[in-house]
């Protein structure tokens, strides 16, 4: 070793760092010994948060570039940007600072823009910038979600925790079990008539197939050539002839494009776009009242009733039939015509002229129906009405518990200085969907002897084609 | 109180005496600087420093880069495991290299060998009027003796700084890839994305300060020896540690003015 000198030993040395050296600066650096190639493009953001001089620009992933410059202009970020030589970035390029990963570093991303546009010179802007969704913002915004997630789950226990939710939900399942039950009940009483449908269906499908084969056979002849669609699917002119269609279609547009023509101006025109979006807005319009009105009939409601009372004490019926129309959830009209066994009195009053005295007659008659007009509103669980009450006038008042489901109803009416009032009360329960059950005590304070305890039964429905039918009629509001 | 007014005097005396060694190895450096401009340089005595700072220190500060390298992959791992970000090792071990442990660890082995030789040769030379003879002779012993070494420093640190920056990263490679299982392509992409050439760069200029200081206080101390055999030990053993501790003070600031 001793013929190496010194001085070859330091030379070598040195060498073998500075290759390392070398090495090392390749692998991390910027072009190589950092030295500046490329030409600079503007880009303009509103917040360039965590981008750093340096930082990588990316089209696709690759690295064309770096960010050169961060400065503040007009309040917003201004970045220069070195773009590698061999990068052309046409006019219509998007920018857009994203990060690697959640934590990871940002940088610029280029989303390419059109092929045959333009292509931006050094020292050009890129106009279309546009913004990631960054970590705050993501987690503001599953913040609001978590409170959203909250309040379902604490109306969910609010619904299903305690021992009424419980109760509930063991009428839920109860109920489901009562289905399956005469759900398997009904399937087994139809056990034969099932069968005979499955083996209807296994008929009718051994009719399709044979009508697929007849298909088949008629789709083969087309393909052969055979007939007159056979002949128009293979014949050669018969292409052309779409292919020249189509050409001609394609001129078309293109003149339209162009603007020539007068479909052409039209599509071309600005005033037509100005015009088709005034159009548009004062449909918009339209469709806002369309709205108001379908909303209004979805307000709207009305319902049919027919209700019937035995009296006990008379052994008579009564019935009523009633139109309940409500426009508003508050707000609601009774028209109705009632039988009563005691018809309808009249009252004629006679003088006999040579004695100056006024008799006065009363006759019932039987098949007279009665007339029931009301006006109503609701306070929550309360109701008040005013109007006629079986052809007299009256007011009535009526209490609704347990969802609606039981009615309590007190009514006057039939005010005359010869006789009591007619005072009725009874409650209404709701047995089964439109069946309602009722009982109750008909003029109690009666000095005719026409008080009598009753129990009735009435159906009531909401009727839609009345609905739609009256929604239209304009209501005093 | 006679205690007292000794204690201040001895502490004043301690003061003053920092103060004037701080002075003298300034004027040493001046004088340095002024003989290097002077021609005509005696290169080979340069290059005979060069190969005994540089060339033979490379063994000691591959073995001591490489474990540190070592070392710091499996720290670092399991550290990163935590996050599951085990892929950082790399750049982890190759930042902390290329920026502090590098130099650091090169300077502090090359004061350790060479620093401390030059205080002893130097040291040697002044006890047995060698140096003296040198002014006798008209050639003056800076020129002759501290300017080769001086620039053997300062040249050949950020060299062994290369090797041990390289040397650190290959052990953090062969720890975190084929042990513990590190993904190469995500070790070596982290490298290459968070290491910067500024990181290599203020690395090594930090190497070079360091190989001015350790060669400058290495030989200020053997040039100012007395007291025979002694006295050459009581000068080597200060040198490494003064060397040492301005090493590690002056990183501190070179990195607070650099990053």
């Amino acid at each position: 070793m001793s013929s190496i000198s010194t001085e070859a030993k330091v030379g070598l040395f040195v060498l073998a760092a500075l290759i390392i050296l070398a090495y090392m600066s390749f692998r991390v650096g910027e072009y190589g010994f950092g030295l500046k190639k490329g030409y600079l493009v503007n880009v303009v953001f509103d917040n360039a948060t965590g981008l750093s001089k340096d930082a990588s620009v990316q089209i696709a992933g690759v690295e064309v570039g770096r960010v050169e410059e961060i400065s503040l202009k007009d309040g917003k970020a201004m970045i220069v940007l070195r773009i590698l030589p061999s990068v052309e970035l046409e006019k219509d390029v998007a920018a857009k600072i994203k990060s690697y990963g959640i934590l990871g570093d940002k940088y610029v991303d280029i989303v390419p823009g059109t092929k045959g546009e333009t292509y931006i010179a050094a020292g050009g802007n890129i106009t279309r910038t546009g913004q990631q969704a960054d970590i705050d913002k993501l987690l503001s915004e599953l913040g609001t979600i978590a409170g959203d997630v909250m309040k379902v789950t604490s109306s969910l226990k609010n619904t299903l925790g305690g021992e009424e939710g419980e109760a509930n939900l063991k009428a839920i399942i109860e109920n489901t079990r009562s289905i399956t039950e005469n759900l398997n009940r009904v399937v087994t009483q139809n056990d034969e008539k099932l069968n005979l449908m499955i083996t209807n269906l296994g008929e009718a499908s051994a009719e399709m197939r044979r009508t697929f084969a007849t298909l088949n056979s008629i789709v083969e002849k087309i393909d052969s050539g055979e007939g007159t669609i056979g002949q128009l699917v293979e014949n050669k002119d018969a292409f052309d002839n779409l292919n020249q269609t189509l050409a001609s279609l394609k001129s078309i547009t293109e003149k339209i494009n162009r603007g020539e023509g007068s479909i052409g101006k039209l599509v071309n025109d600005e005033d037509t776009v100005d015009n088709l979006n005034a159009s548009l807005k004062s449909l918009g319009k339209s469709m806002d009242g369309i709205q108001r009105y379908v909303s209004k009939s979805e307000q709207f409601k009305t319902f049919l009733g027919y209700r019937g009372e035995y009296l006990f004490d008379g052994g008579d019926g009564k019935g009523y039939f009633d139109l309940t129309i409500r426009p508003r959830e508050d707000t609601f009209y009774v028209l109705g015509l009632v039988t009563d066994p005691k018809g309808r009195l009249t009252m004629t009053d006679s003088t006999d002229m040579s004695t100056g005295v006024t008799t006065r007659t009363e006759t019932w008659d039987k098949d007279g129906l009665l007339f029931t007009a009301q006006i109503g509103k609701r306070f929550k669980d309360i109701a008040l009405r005013g109007g006629v009450f079986e052809s007299t006038g009256g007011v009535g008042i009526d209490y609704f518990a347990f969802n609606d489901n039981l009615q309590f109803t007190f009514e006057a009416f039939d005010f005359d200085s010869d006789r009591n009032a007619h005072l009725k009360t009874y409650a209404e329960y709701r047995l089964l969907k439109h069946i309602y059950l009722s009982a109750g005590w008909d003029d109690f304070i009666s000095n005719q002897g026409g008080d009598s305890p009753f129990i009735g039964f009435s159906i009531k429905f909401e009727d839609e084609d009345l609905k739609y039918l009256l929604g239209s009629v304009p209501i005093p509001k | 109180m006679n205690k007292i007014a000794a204690t201040v005097d001895n502490f004043g005396r301690a003061i003053l005496e920092n103060i004037e060694e701080m002075g003298r190895i300034l004027l040493l450096f001046l004088s340095v600087l002024m003989w290097m401009v002077r021609p005509p340089l005696k290169l080979r005595l340069i290059f005979k420093q060069m190969e005994f700072v540089g060339v033979k220190s490379i063994f000691v500060v591959v073995l001591t880069g490489t474990f540190t390298g070592m070392v710091m992959a499996l720290q670092g791992y399991y550290g990163f495991k935590m996050f599951n970000a085990e892929s950082l090792v790399g750049s982890t071990v190759a930042l902390g290299m290329t920026r502090e442990l590098g130099p650091v660890l090169t300077a502090l082995m090359v004061t350790a060998r060479a620093g401390s030789a030059m205080a002893a040769e130097l040291g040697t030379m002044r006890v047995t009027e060698q140096i003296d003879a040198l002014y006798v002779m008209a050639a003056n012993p800076v020129k002759h003796l501290i300017v080769p070494r001086v620039i053997a420093g300062v040249l050949m640190l950020p060299l062994l700084t290369v090797v041990s920056d390289f040397m650190g990263i290959l052990g953090g490679y062969f720890v975190g890839v084929p042990v513990l299982g590190i993904n190469s392509g995500a070790f070596i992409s982290n490298i290459t994305k968070l290491v910067d050439l500024g990181d290599i760069y203020h690395g090594l200029t930090k190497a070079a300060f360091f190989g001015l200081i350790l060669s400058l206080v290495g030989c200020h101390k053997g040039f100012i020896a007395t007291g025979g055999a002694e006295g050459v030990g009581r000068a080597t053993t200060e040198a490494v540690v003064l060397a040492s501790v301005s090493i590690l003070i002056s990183d501190y600031f070179l990195t607070a003015i650099m990053f």
